[in-house]
């Protein structure tokens, strides 16, 4: 149908969403350009290829220590949210009474149907009113896994709600016991939904800012702080380049996912 | 020697009585059918004997042995299920050593019981193809052949041909019960399908609302349905209401009807003054100028209202001088003219008495 | 039969897997409901000039917020923003939506990139980017000066102009997604079904397609006008004082000033009013949302 009655409208509807792609990538793009600008602005024209400003980040402690901290945060966030985020979905899924089951299906994404913020707020309070200081990352970490806990729920949840139960009453008939069914059948039809929710649950760890700026630890800043710091004082292709690490990482994490389990799984 | 005995099986969820004392005995090599529209318990009657459900009340025995408390696992059956279940992430090789495996049947037994059961359901070469690069009815085989592989005690088939279209399912029934009868295997199948039941069963359960409304041979469900309500369910049929004028003795009574008196057969033991239904199936009504009358028939007259050309047969639609309408299926070389006055016959033997 | 029966049995026994939720329930339970507690309490305290707060309970903080025109300015400039954000998003992302549900080419997986990598890419790192953009020398003037439009830099940022542009930017992904989704599961047959009745496009998409994506609208509206009138990042860094909302205000109380009863006050006070803008919103979308299934 698309080719035999292309109208004016049609073309003209064409435009406007490729002017709307643009401006969705175009900051991203801008960014990345200018990290590898041999400029000392970031402005154009560009003056020509040139890595030095990501010579000055890797030369940079903060920066590095900085990413290693986010890292580290992110990677405990994923390896917790993994497992409880998994097993809290079989249990919702297949385990809780149905009254149960929509209370339960609420508190489990909460943390992404509240503003972070607010929770941000919430466990500052908290974590003061019963003792634990920001002498150390327990709090901020907390937080991290707190709010990107939902990611992990959710894939699984919907991996197993898309998961043809008879698959699992066959293998049982078929003379399986409780954990070879799980381990033969549920977790391999299961499995697209965890690792998408831990590469999500990494990513936005690895991104979130407001946790991190009201529970930080002193003396430790992750990436996305430690950025945010440095464009008070300054504003050189120094920061692009931390811009754009960031962004490989984030993009090395879609493509695994799309060429893993496909991007279109992806629930938020 | 009785294979599976269910035994006053009594289900519930909440409100919802599923299964009301049902009982059946199923024999050794036995194909059954459970029949019956939506809801009507057939499902659950085949969950609770694959022991995904557990019966309130009632016993579930394989032979002796008491399985009512057995987990699934368990059990050693063999199930298909509707949507075939299959593996999607294993190949048909690796879908079919599942069971074996799970037996801690050695490599060697294993492949060579997969080749033995690929041969069978003519599916030989396909061990290392994924599910999803076959088609349905190659999905439906290896389903079976995977739930033949492990060599259980009873068969389960739930609804297996639902999703295939027609030509295939035609084809299908006659495959299943020739696997079936080679193998011998106790069989219990789930349908809604009334001619799946009838071409493929030994016995067939007619249930509805949770109750078992007739068990018996298919012969027997269609020729002396035991109620109304079977009698419409299994194939089409005509019923005239009347009272019992007379008894002649065993099986043959004289009806009393608007249509006149008819001769009729009927579980023995009816008294004169029974208000009863008799049931005619259409392909049982001849015209009355046609062909060898016989001593007895019942004659019975009306008009023609509609006639309707099928090619092998013409169905008709008469009125009967009491009002009621009759549907009568005539050879289709026959012309018949809409409004012509008719004259039917039919033998009392097929005329089958439903108490009111 | 299936579609009938009740809740399957689970034959491996109910309530084996409690110990399945447990940390999880442990979490969130301690976590994040409770703490949410800390914040009502906390906006209760007496305020204190050597400590966090002191011993007693008020509710002065209330009263003096919301006696004061500071605020409220501040609350109505934060309003305004999360609605005209909201307009726009819903403007620019139902076309994408459309196009991505009816697109069929190998393009595709790249054009969803296209719409997720905004959503993946962090908040700073977003807001950076449209630093460059419309800081005084930056891109957009760059451009233009270039086009000989202007002469003297247009004020891009540091206004609520400026917040405004980006957090469209960065939240327009949220609108889009849940549109996808929704016209996604909306039959093709149904548009075909309208024409072949002798509708036009324009009034297949105003009574058919439009309508049947109303939860999708609603959904992501109110994702969208969430996000932004509690957005953080985004205003503190591109906002100035002049581009000022509520959330920068709470941080400011909270890490600045110390004051945390008072910021804890103002917090509550624009959730609450978050809270009555959405149930007002979803009454009067759930009028129009009547007929459908």
């Amino acid at each position: 149908m698309s080719s035999v009655d292309k109208t004016i409208w049609d073309r003209l509807f064409l435009v406007l969403v490729g002017a709307i792609y643009i401006f969705l990538m175009f900051p991203i793009v801008l960014v990345m350009l200018l990290s590898f600008n041999s400029g000392e602005f970031l402005a154009f024209p560009l003056e020509g290829f040139s890595l030095r400003w990501f010579e000055s980040l890797f030369s940079n402690k903060r920066f590095l220590d900085a990413t290693l901290y986010s890292v580290r945060i992110a990677a405990i966030s994923t390896i917790v949210n993994g497992v409880i985020g998994t097993l809290a979905a079989i249990y919702v899924a297949r385990h809780a009474r149905t009254g149960a089951r929509n209370w339960l299906r609420v508190l489990m994404t909460g943390p992404l149907l509240v503003p972070e913020i607010l929770t941000a707020i919430a466990l500052l309070f908290f974590f003061y009113e019963i003792g634990v200081g920001t002498d150390y990352s327990i709090g901020i970490q907390i937080g991290h896994i707190v709010v990107t806990f939902p990611y992990v729920f959710l894939n699984v949840s919907s991996a197993l709600f898309n998961f043809d139960r008879s698959q699992e009453e066959a293998a049982r008939s078929l003379g399986a016991g409780p954990w070879m069914v799980f381990r033969r059948v549920t977790l391999p039809a299961i499995k697209p939904g965890i690792i998408t929710g831990c590469l999500f649950c990494f990513v936005i760890s690895f991104d979130i800012f407001n946790i991190s700026l009201l529970l930080k630890s002193l003396g430790n800043n992750t990436l996305p702080l430690e950025l945010f710091d440095y464009l008070r004082f300054n504003f050189d292709p120094t920061a692009a380049a931390i811009a754009s690490l960031s962004i490989f990482l984030t993009f090395a994490a879609i493509l695994i996912i799309d060429r893993t389990v496909g991007l279109r799984s992806l629930r938020f | 020697m009785t294979a599976l005995t269910i035994d006053r099986v009594n289900k519930r969820y909440g409100q919802l009585h599923i299964l009301k004392d049902i009982s059946i005995a199923i024999r050794e090599g036995e194909f059954i059918s459970l029949l019956g529209p939506s809801g009507c318990g057939k499902t659950t009657t085949l969950r609770c004997i694959a022991g995904f459900e557990r019966p309130d009340s009632g016993r579930i025995l394989f032979g002796t042995r008491d399985v009512t408390a057995a987990l699934p696992e368990k059990r050693d059956i063999g199930m298909v299920f509707q949507s075939y279940a299959l593996f999607p992430h294993m190949t048909v090789a690796e879908n079919l050593a599942f069971g074996l495996e799970a037996r801690k049947i050695a490599p060697d037994e294993r492949k060579r019981r997969i080749g033995e059961v690929l041969s069978m359901v003519r599916l030989e070469g396909y061990e290392q193809r994924f599910p999803r690069e076959l088609s349905g009815g190659q999905q439906q085989r290896v389903a079976l052949a995977r739930a033949l592989v492990i060599e259980p005690s009873v068969l389960l088939l739930d609804e297996p041909l639902a999703n295939l279209d027609a030509t295939l399912r035609d084809e299908m029934r006659f495959f299943i019960r020739d696997l079936q009868q080679r193998v011998g295997i106790t069989s219990v199948y789930v349908t809604h399908d009334q001619s799946e039941a009838m071409v493929m069963s030994d016995r067939i359960v007619v249930m509805n609302a949770g109750e078992i409304d007739q068990l018996g041979a298919p012969r027997e469900i269609y020729e002396r349905p035991a109620s109304a309500r079977v009698a419409d369910f299994i194939g089409r049929s005509n019923t005239l209401q009347g009272e019992i004028a007379e008894a002649l003795g065993g099986e043959s009574y004289r009806i009393a009807t608007s249509s006149g008196a008819i001769g009729a057969e009927g579980p023995s033991g009816l008294s004169v003054g029974a208000k009863v239904q008799v049931m005619i199936r259409p392909e049982n009504i001849r015209i009355a100028d046609t062909g060898e009358a016989r001593h007895g028939d019942n004659l019975i007259s009306g008009s023609v209202v509609k006639s309707i050309y099928q090619g092998n047969a013409n169905q008709l639609s008469i009125r009967l001088a009491s009002g009621d309408e009759m549907a009568v299926d005539v050879s289709g070389r026959t012309l018949i003219e809409p409004d012509a006055a008719i004259s039917l016959r039919f033998a009392p033997g097929d005329a089958w008495l439903l108490a009111s | 039969m299936s579609a009938q029966a009740p809740a399957r049995v689970e034959s491996s026994g109910r309530g084996s897997g409690t110990w399945m939720v447990v940390p999880a329930l442990a979490l969130l339970v301690l976590f994040f409901a409770l703490p949410y507690l800390s914040i009502l309490t906390m906006s209760l305290r007496e305020a204190s000039t050597r400590a966090v707060y002191a011993d007693g309970f008020t509710i002065a903080h209330y009263t003096t917020a919301l006696g004061d025109g500071f605020i409220w300015g501040i609350l109505g400039r934060t309003l305004m923003i999360g609605t005209i954000v909201t307009v726009l998003a819903l403007l620019l992302g139902y076309p994408v939506a459309y196009h991505l549900a009816r697109s069929r080419s190998r393009w595709t997986s790249l054009l969803y990139i296209f719409v997720l990598s905004p959503l993946l890419v962090g908040l700073v790192v977003r807001t950076f980017a449209w630093m460059i953009i419309l800081s005084n020398n930056g891109v957009a003037n760059q451009a233009l000066r270039g086009l000989g439009l202007i002469d003297f830099p247009l004020q891009l940022m540091n206004n609520t102009l400026g917040v405004t542009i980006a957090l469209t930017h960065v939240f327009l992904p949220f609108i889009i997604l849940p549109l996808l989704g929704n016209l996604q599961a909306i039959s093709p047959d149904l548009a075909m079904a309208s024409r072949s009745l002798g509708a036009s496009r324009l009034r297949t998409f105003l009574k058919v397609t439009l309508p049947l994506s109303l939860p999708g609208i609603q959904a992501g509206t109110i994702l969208v006008f969430v996000l932004s009138i509690s957005a953080y990042v985004t205003p503190a860094m591109l906002g100035g004082s002049g581009g000022r909302t509520m959330s920068v205000l709470v941080v400011q109380y909270l890490i600045d000033s110390f004051r945390w009863p008072a910021g804890a006050a103002l917090a509550i006070i624009m959730a609450s009013v978050a809270i009555i803008f959405v149930s007002l919103y979803l009454r009067l979308t759930a009028r129009a949302m009547r007929r459908l299934p």
